[in-house]
C-alpha cells in the first residue's frame, strides 16, 4: 500500500502503533435477508489482550470475526485493526492477521510441511527465513515428526495445532482463533490453551470465539457475551461474575423442599433452582440472606449442608441471556 | 527498479506456490486421473467412434453373378462413400437384415452381366431396414449414384455428361479426420474446464478458500497460479490426444508449429474459463454438469462437422460469439490447411487472446469480491 490509511482515533489523538486499539468495532451490523446476524455491535480490544467472544451457536460470533478479518462485508458499521480500516487497507491488515478458522482451512491432501510452505510463499516470508520458520513452528506445535505426512492422516487436535502453527508462521501481531478447541480431546485442548497463553507472553493480541465458558475463563483477559448478534456484556471474567452473578447459596435438605416459592419471596433473592434435595439460590446479599434461608428451611426439616460460593460463568451467561450456553 | 523487481519476484512466487500446491493436490486425488487424462481422451475416442459408426450404412451385397460388370457395380458402390459393404450369401444376408445388423441387402442377380451386355433392363433387388430415415435415404441416394458411376465407367460413350471439377485444396479431407480435429477441440475444452474448474471449486468445498482470501496476495496472482497449475496438469492429456489423432487416427498436421501453438492457446482459454466457472459455482459436481452441458451444444454449434459458412446465417452469428468456433478454425488450419474464417487466422488468435484476458480478469474480480457464507 502506498499510503497510510490508518485512521485517527476519536478526539484527534495522533495514530501510532502503540496507542491504537488492536481491534475497534463500531456499530457493526450484518443482515442476511431478514435475519440480523450481528446487531449494532461495538467493541474495543487492546493490544496484547486475549479477548473472548462468547455466545451460543448462531449468536453471531463467526460472522463478527469474519467481518473483522475482512472475509465478510458488514451491512453497516466499521472495523479498524491496528488503526487500519479493514476495507480501505485490506492488504496491510492481512499481513498483521493470523487466522485459525473453525474448519482449519488446511489442505488435507498435502503434507504439513507443504501447507506451511505454501503459506510462507503467499504471505511473503523471506526465502532465507522460510525453512527456519517452518521448523520452529512445527517444533512449537509438536508436529516435527509428522512434517511429511499428509494432513488427512492427522487427528482433530493435530490439525488444530497445525492450523495454529500456520497462523503464527508469518509472525502476525494479531491472531484470531474461531472455536480453537472445538471437537478436540482434553489433552489437545490443554496443549492449545498453553500455546495461546504463550502468544500473550510474546505480546500478541488474540481474539478467540468459543462456546466453552471454562475456556474463556482460563484464557481470556476480557470477554464479550454475544446473544442474537447483540453485545450483552463485556468485561473481565471476574468482573462479569461479580457484576452479574452475585453469590450462590447451595443448600442440601433431607427431603425435597416445599418452600421454593417462599424462598423466592425473600428480599434480595434472584433465582431459586431446585433439583431433588438440592436448592441453588442466587443473590447479591448472601450475608443477610443465609440466616433467613436457614430459618425458613429448618422449619420443614433437616438441613444437611449449606455453602456459599461465587457463581461460575455458565450462571452469569444464564442470567444475562436467559438460556444456557449450549441450549 | 529494485522495488519493481522485488514486487515481480513476490508475484511470481505467489503464482508458482499456488500452481505447485494445486498440482500436488490434484496428483494426490484419483479423480484427477479421470478428469485430467481419461475424460478428454475418452471424449475423443467416443466421439470418433460415434462418427465412424454413424457415417456409413452397413450394407450386404449378395453377388449371384460374379462377372465383370457385377464386380464393377460392386466397386462403384464401394466408391460411393455411403456404404460399409460386405458380401454374403442370400440366407446369411436375410438373417443379418432380420437381426437388424445391416441397413440394406442389395442382390445382384445371376443374369446381371448377360443382361447388361445385351442392354436389357436389369432389376437390382434392394431390401431396406427403413428404421432410420438417415440411413434409408443414404441407400436411396447412393444406389442410383453407384449405378450411374458404374455406367460411366463401363460404358463411357453412354454417359456423355461429366462434371469438370476444380478443387480449392490439393487433397480431399475425409469426414473422420475433419471431425476428429473438431472433437479434439471439444475434448480440450472439457478437460480444461474440468481441470481448472475443479481446482477452483475445491477451495470452496473444502473451505480452504479462507487461506487464500486472508493471504496478502493479489487475487489475480492467485488465480493465475491456479490456471498455471491446471495448465501444466492438462498438458499430459493434450499430448495423449495429439498422439491418438496423429498416431492412431492418422491425421497428419499440415503445420506442426501451428498445431502446438493453437493447441496450447486453446488450452489456456479453456483453463481460464474453467477457473472463472469454478470460482463462480463453487461446487465440483455442479461444475462437471455445467462443463459437459456447455460443451455438447457448442460442439454441434461451432462448425465441428463442417465449415460453419455452410450453415444458416443465424447459426453462424451465434457460433462466432463463442471461443470454440475460433478454436476449431485454428486447429483445422493447423491440421488440414483449411481457411474456415474469411477474417483470417490472426483474428481468431486475437479473439481467443481477448477471451483469455477477459476470463482471467473476471476470475480475479470474482475472487476479489468473494466473501464467505457466514
Amino acid at each position: 500500500m502506498g499510503q497510510d490509511t490508518r485512521q485517527s482515533a476519536p478526539g484527534g489523538r495522533p495514530s501510532s502503533t502503540e496507542d491504537v486499539p488492536a481491534i475497534e468495532v463500531l456499530d457493526l451490523s450484518k443482515q442476511f435477508g431478514a435475519l440480523t446476524a450481528v446487531d449494532h455491535l461495538s467493541l474495543r480490544i487492546e493490544q496484547g489482550e486475549i479477548f473472548g467472544l462468547v455466545g451460543p451457536n448462531g449468536s453471531g460470533k463467526t460472522t463478527t470475526i469474519n467481518m473483522i478479518s475482512g472475509l465478510s462485508e458488514p451491512t453497516s458499521g466499521t472495523v479498524t485493526i491496528m488503526g487500519y480500516n479493514v476495507h480501505l487497507a485490506a492488504m496491510a491488515i492481512r499481513k498483521l492477521l493470523g487466522s485459525v478458522p473453525q474448519e482449519t482451512a488446511l489442505y488435507e491432501e498435502i503434507s504439513a510441511q507443504a501447507n506451511l510452505s505454501f503459506h510462507a510463499d503467499v504471505f511473503g516470508i523471506p526465502r532465507g527465513q522460510k525453512r527456519a520458520r517452518i521448523d520452529a513452528v512445527l517444533e512449537l506445535v509438536s508436529l516435527s515428526a509428522r512434517r511429511n505426512d499428509r494432513v488427512r492422516t492427522f487427528s482433530g487436535g493435530m490439525k488444530r495445532r497445525l492450523a495454529l502453527g500456520r497462523a503464527l508462521l508469518h509472525d502476525p501481531q494479531l491472531i484470531y482463533l474461531d472455536e480453537p478447541t472445538l471437537g478436540v480431546d482434553i489433552q489437545a485442548r490443554r496443549a492449545i490453551w498453553d500455546y495461546i497463553l504463550t502468544l500473550k507472553e510474546q505480546g500478541k493480541t488474540t481474539l478467540i470465539t468459543t462456546n466453552y465458558l471454562e475456556e474463556a475463563q482460563a484464557l481470556c483477559d476480557r470477554l464479550a457475551i454475544i446473544d442474537h448478534g447483540r453485545l450483552v456484556a463485556v468485561d473481565t471474567p471476574e468482573h462479569l461474575k461479580q457484576q452479574y452473578g452475585g453469590s450462590v447459596i447451595e443448600v442440601e435438605t433431607a427431603a425435597p423442599s416445599t418452600a421454593v416459592e417462599r424462598l423466592r419471596a425473600l428480599p434480595g433473592v434472584g433465582e431459586v433452582e431446585q433439583e431433588g434435595v438440592l436448592l441453588k439460590i442466587t443473590t447479591r446479599e448472601s450475608g443477610v440472606l443465609v440466616p433467613q434461608v436457614i430459618s425458613l428451611l429448618s422449619q420443614e426439616g433437616e438441613i444437611r449442608d449449606i455453602a456459599v460460593r461465587e457463581p461460575n460463568l455458565d450462571e452469569v451467561f444464564l442470567r444475562l441471556t436467559g438460556s444456557a450456553l449450549r441450549d | 527498479m529494485v522495488s519493481m523487481l522485488q514486487r515481480l519476484d513476490t508475484l511470481l512466487r505467489i503464482i508458482w506456490a499456488t500452481a505447485r500446491k494445486d498440482m500436488l493436490i490434484a496428483l494426490s486425488e484419483r479423480v484427477f486421473t479421470i478428469v485430467g487424462v481419461f475424460l478428454p481422451v475418452n471424449v475423443l475416442i467416443l466421439m470418433s467412434l460415434f462418427a465412424l459408426g454413424g457415417s456409413q450404412a452397413p450394407t450386404v451385397v449378395v453377388m449371384q453373378d460374379t462377372g465383370l460388370y457385377a464386380q464393377q457395380l460392386y466397386a462403384a458402390m464401394g466408391h460411393a462413400h455411403s456404404f460399409r459393404l460386405e458380401r454374403a450369401d442370400r440366407a446369411s444376408a436375410a438373417a443379418l437384415l432380420k437381426a437388424g445388423d445391416v441397413v440394406a441387402v442389395v442382390t445382384i442377380p445371376s443374369d446381371f452381366d448377360a443382361r447388361v451386355a445385351q442392354s436389357q433392363p436389369v432389376q437390382v433387388d434392394v431390401q431396406i431396414n427403413n428404421l432410420n430415415t438417415d440411413f434409408t435415404n443414404d441407400i436411396r441416394r447412393a444406389l442410383p449414384l453407384s449405378i450411374t458411376s458404374f455406367y460411366a465407367g463401363a460404358f463411357p460413350h453412354l454417359v456423355t455428361v461429366s462434371p469438370q471439377e476444380v478443387d480449392r485444396y490439393r487433397t480431399d479431407t475425409d469426414y473422420i479426420p475433419y471431425l476428429t480435429v473438431s472433437v479434439m477441440v471439444i475434448a480440450i475444452m472439457i478437460g480444461g474446464l474440468l481441470q481448472a474448474g475443479t481446482a477452483a471449486a475445491r477451495e470452496w468445498e473444502h473451505e480452504t478458500i479462507k487461506e487464500l482470501l486472508l493471504a496478502p496476495a493479489p487475487r489475480w496472482a492467485v488465480q493465475v497460479g491456479k490456471m498455471l497449475g491446471a495448465f501444466l496438469l492438462s498438458l499430459g492429456s493434450v499430448v495423449i490426444m495429439l498422439a491418438v489423432i496423429i498416431g492412431i487416427v492418422g491425421v497428419r498436421p499440415a503445420h506442426w508449429g501451428e498445431v502446438i501453438g493453437s493447441t496450447l492457446l486453446i488450452l489456456v482459454i479453456f483453463i481460464a474459463l474453467g477457473t472463472l466457472l469454478g470460482t463462480l459455482v463453487k461446487q465440483r459436481q455442479a461444475l462437471a454438469v455445467l462443463a459437459i452441458g456447455i460443451a455438447l451444444p457448442l460442439f454441434f454449434l461451432s462448425g465441428a462437422f463442417g465449415p460453419i459458412s455452410f450453415d444458416p446465417l443465424a447459426v453462424q452469428v451465434i457460433a462466432r460469439a463463442f471461443p470454440v468456433y475460433y478454436a476449431i478454425v485454428l486447429e483445422q488450419h493447423a491440421f488440414h490447411d483449411f481457411t474456415l474464417d474469411p477474417s483470417g487466422l490472426t483474428t481468431s488468435v486475437l479473439v481467443l487472446c481477448g477471451y483469455t484476458a477477459l476470463a482471467v480478469a473476471l476470475a480475479a474480480l470474482v475472487l476479489r469480491r468473494s466473501t464467505v457464507r457466514h
